[in-house]
This record gives structure tokens, sequence and C-alpha cells, in this order.
């Protein structure tokens, strides 16, 4: 377990220094189109030459920064939402329970189709599509956790000492609820990267000839048969990733995987 | 109970028919360009006269205060007329109507295959927690919900099209085209109700029912299946519920990579052609099977719980 912190900055440090050994992502050579694995690109080439690995590491930057960006994002309004609502006594808690049940019911390609028709495809329909829906289950879980925990002795301990409402609330309350959130954001995590770059493999999201994991299994699909590293390293890099922060977030949240 | 947990559903529908109403409106501006465009386009003339400006604002329904034409729009709308697309100039609900039956018979077929992998190997897995079966089972259920489609696609079609050659990469028509699509939707879903099984039949062999089942001499599969299986299921029905919503409008992507007209892609090719009336009426539709499965996961949950179901009764 203490292992993922570095694990997590070796990566970082990798996305930093990779693309100064690389070749530049976007620039074609026409030499080299559909090539495999070689010493001047150690993934191979695209079909217009491009590298491969340097792809797949700008890929990542832009893949990855979306998605931590969404999570953030949801996340801080979401757990938000469910604090209050779960701290309230009126009816706040039981209106936003359903409510994030009712968009959770809801494909998120959907908000997806529906961003890229109103804004026009790009990453800001892509945000919006992510945060439409991204923000209920960190209200749900949050509003769970509140509940629970303002039900707990030491809460009453804390009110008895004069502590006000808020004051629980911020201080308490929210750090006892922080660790399981944080799971909770490494799940979320995982299928916010996919949301992001299934969004892209449809052409709802980043457009090409940016760099992106989902683009990148779009763009080299074509080539399957004739060059499978083009989709093979994009592939593999998604997945990869995605099991990793489920396996992370299950043992964080004290399951097992 | 039911009734007040079922209630804010149809809400739902309303919100959407309202987002679906406004759609061409946040997309394409106000009455006033709609209308000039449209005359632009039918008289090359500068200046339109007001009357007949107001003439075609009547004919796309567009005059009159906001809530009028949205009722009139809604009026429409429950009558079946969802107008013409677009692109093809044919009816919306007549091409929905097809594409739903494609999408409704794979998302079918998707569900059927994940329930009938996820349920028993979740069952398995949870007979003996922490065993070969359990960590292997374990193992590929991370992988089903790290596989997304656009990535599991293309490699069955490389895989049992290319080089097997044993099933077609795509198309529609024969039941062979069933097969790779319907593998890749029911990853994830399989993948999920595994997990959510395993989680809830060990917690319920646990319980004294089935201590009870195992006092009075009956097999362990009896035990497993008919007593613990069964409520572990309970959670699955909610889950399927929104599978259902999940699978028709969102197997976009399979529908896509496979060239299958089913009502995602017809809503995908609509997003990307601007064809609006498809999307309103496909946003509608969409939003109204999650609120149809959201009802019939309600009551099937309820008859499938014997507590819950006896708990409403004496209601």
């Amino acid at each position: 377990m203490r292992r993922w912190p570095v694990a997590c900055a070796a990566a970082a440090g990798v996305l930093v220094v990779l693309p100064f050994l690389l070749p530049h992502p976007d620039v074609p050579d026409f030499a080299a189109i559909l090539a495999p694995p070689s010493a001047a690109h150690p993934l191979g080439t695209d079909q217009l030459g491009r590298d491969v690995a340097a792809r797949m590491v700008a890929g990542a930057r832009l893949t990855l920064g979306l998605s931590v960006a969404a999570v953030l994002l949801t996340g801080l309004f979401g757990v938000a939402v469910g604090l209050l609502a779960g701290a309230s006594k009126g009816p706040f808690g039981a209106v936003l329970v359903r409510t994030a049940d009712l968009l959770a019911a809801l494909p998120t390609v959907l908000f997806g189709l529906l961003a890229a028709v109103v804004l026009g495809p790009g990453v800001p329909a892509l945000l919006v599509a992510v945060c439409a829906v991204g923000w209920t289950p960190f209200a749900r879980q949050a509003h769970l956790l509140t509940v629970r925990e303002t039900g707990r002795e030491y809460v009453e301990g804390v009110v008895a000492l004069g502590a006000t409402r808020a004051r629980v609330l911020a201080v308490h309350v929210s750090r006892n609820i922080a660790p399981p959130l944080v799971a909770h954001a490494c799940l979320r995590f995982a299928s916010t990267l996919l949301t992001v770059s299934g969004l892209s493999f449809l052409g709802l999201g980043v457009q090409p000839p940016t760099a992106e994991w989902g683009a990148m299994v779009a763009e080299g699909r074509e080539y399957l048969f004739a060059a499978p590293h083009v989709v093979l390293v994009p592939s593999v890099a998604v997945v990869l990733t995605a099991a990793a922060a489920t396996v992370l977030g299950r043992r964080l949240s004290g399951g097992g995987g | 109970m039911l009734l007040r947990r079922l209630l804010p559903l149809p809400l739902l529908l309303v919100v959407a028919s309202v987002v679906a109403f406004a759609l061409p409106r946040l997309v394409g501006g106000d009455t006033d360009s709609v209308v000039r465009a449209v005359l632009r386009a039918r008289v090359a003339s500068a200046t339109p006269d007001p009357q007949v400006e107001a003439a075609v604002a009547a004919q796309f329904g567009l005059d009159g205060p906001v809530v009028g034409q949205y009722l009139r729009w809604l009026g429409a709308v429950l009558r079946g007329d969802l107008g013409l697309g677009y692109v093809t100039r044919t009816p919306v609900a007549a091409q929905l109507g097809d594409a739903l039956a494609v999408s409704g018979l794979l998302a079918g077929c998707a569900l059927l295959l994940a329930a009938a992998t996820g349920i028993p190997a979740g069952v398995y897995a949870a007979r003996r927690p922490g065993g070969l079966l359990d960590r292997v089972l374990s193992a590929v259920g991370i992988a089903g919900v790290s596989v997304p489609e656009f990535v599991l696609a293309p490699w069955l079609v490389l895989v049992a099209a290319v080089w097997l050659g044993v099933l077609p990469a795509l198309g529609w028509g024969g039941p062979q085209h069933l097969v790779l699509p319907a593998l890749t939707l029911a990853a994830y879903p399989a993948a999920l109700a595994a997990q959510l099984v395993r989680a809830e039949t060990i917690d319920v062999l646990a319980r004294d029912h089935v201590r009870l089942a195992r006092a009075k001499g009956l097999s362990e599969g009896r035990v497993l299946w008919r007593h613990a299986a069964r409520l572990g299921c309970v959670s699955v029905t909610a889950l399927s519920g929104m599978f259902v919503a999940g699978l028709l409008g969102g197997s976009v992507v399979v529908e896509v990579v496979f060239g299958i007209p089913g009502a995602g892609r017809l809503m995908y090719d609509a997003v990307l052609a601007r064809d609006l009336p498809v999307v309103q009426a496909g946003t509608l539709v969409i939003v109204a099977v999650a609120v149809v499965a959201g009802i019939v996961v309600e009551v099937v949950a309820l008859l499938a719980d014997p507590v819950a179901r006896d708990r409403e009764a004496a209601r």
C-alpha cells in the first residue's frame, strides 16, 4: 500500500521526462508510415508516421489531466452538496438522493451527445457532459457518510462542548468522511477516464489531430489489421490506468481486489 | 412507500421534455432568426413582409409565448408526431421505431448474456471467498470494468473476424451479427453483476435463514441457489434497471463500431449532422426507457425480496 505514492510519482516523472526524449507527437514522418517499433520510434508510428510513444505520452497528459480535473470539480461540488444535505434536517437530503438516482439512471453518453449538439464537439462539451452527472455519486456518498457521522457520539460530544454546526461539519465530520471519499474518487477517476476517452473516441470530445487515448484508438482502428500496435498502445494505456485506479480505490475502501 | 419512490420518475420525463423542447432554441437561436433563415431560403428577399414572417412562424409553431409553443409541441409529441428529420425528410417516429427494435434486441441479448454469466460467477465466487475461483473471477471482474467498449470492440473484431474469420466484422441482419456486439456490451454489466452478487451472497450466507436451511438438511446446492443467491440477486435487479437505459442509449460506441442501425447510432449520426428533431426524439425516448426501467426495477425488487414484499403488504 505504501508503494502507491511512489508508483504515482514515478509515472508522473515519466510523463514529464519522456516528451524531451521522444519526437514531437504531432509531426508526421512520411518515410515511416505505420512502421513497427524501432530504435527511432520505440512503439512504432501511426498512419501519418507520427511517433506512437510520443502520442501516447502526450495523450496521457490530456486524458489524465481532463479526468483528474473532472473528478476534482465534481468531487468538490458533489461532496459540498452531500455534506450540506446530510447535515440539514429538512427534505433537502431526500430530494438530493432522488435527483442523484435519477441522473445516474441516464447514460452518460446521452449528456455527451447533447453537450456536443449545443456546444459543438470539443473539450468544453466533454467537460460539461462528464460533470453534468459526475457530481451525483459524490453527493450521494457524502450524504450517506454525513448522516452516519452526525449520529455518532463524538459529534454529540463536540456539540455539548459548544461547537457550532459549521465547525462540526468543517472540522469534525469532514475529517472523518474524507478517507472513504478519497477511495470513491479513485473509482470515479477510473470511470471518468473511460468516459473521457470514450467520448473522444466517438469524436465528441478531444478533436484530432490532438493526441488523446480514445481519439488515438479511433484513428488507428482503420489500420488495425496492418498495424495493430497503433491501437494496441492507447488500448493498453486506457485499460491499465483504469484497472490501476479501480484496484487502488477498492484497496482504499477496504474491499478486496 | 412504493408510490413515493416511483413518483419522481415521471418528473424526470417532464424535465427531459423541456430540455428536448429547448434544444433547437439553445442551438439555433431565437424565433426571429429562425424565421428569417427560413424566409431567406425560400424567397430571396432581404426585407421580408411582416405578414409572411408571422405565417412562417405559425407554420413552424414558433408564434406566441414560449409556454404555449412548448405545450403545443408536447401535444404533438404525445400524439406520436415527432416531426420530420432534417437529413432524410422522413418521420422521426418511424426512424426511431426501427432503430429501437434493433437496439432493443441487442440490449436484450447483452443483458441476458451478462445475467447468465455474471450471476452464476458471483454466486460461485461467494461459496469460498478468497479461494482460487474467487480470486480468478475477481481479476476477470476488474478487467471487465476496466476495458471500455471502444477498446474491446476493435480487438474482438480483429481476433474473431479478421484472424479467425468466424464472425462478420460489421453489419446487421443474421444472428451471427449479434455475437460480437452483444459480447462487447455484456462485459461491463456482467463484471459488475458478478461483484455485486458475490458481495450480497456472502452476506446472505451468514444469515440465520441459511443456517436454518442447512440445519433442516437441504443440499448445499439448494441452499446456495434457492435461499442465498435469490436474495443476493435483489440488488442486481436494481442494477439491471440502470443497464437497460444505459444499454439502449449507451450502446452508441458498439453500434458505431459494428455498423448496427440502432438507436444509439441514429442519435450519434443525428448529433454529427445536427439533425435536431432526431436528437430531441432520441433524448425523450432514452429518458422514457430509463423511467420505465426504473419503475419496473422498483416493482421487481419488491417481488423478489420476500421481506420487503411482506413489509409492503402490511402497509
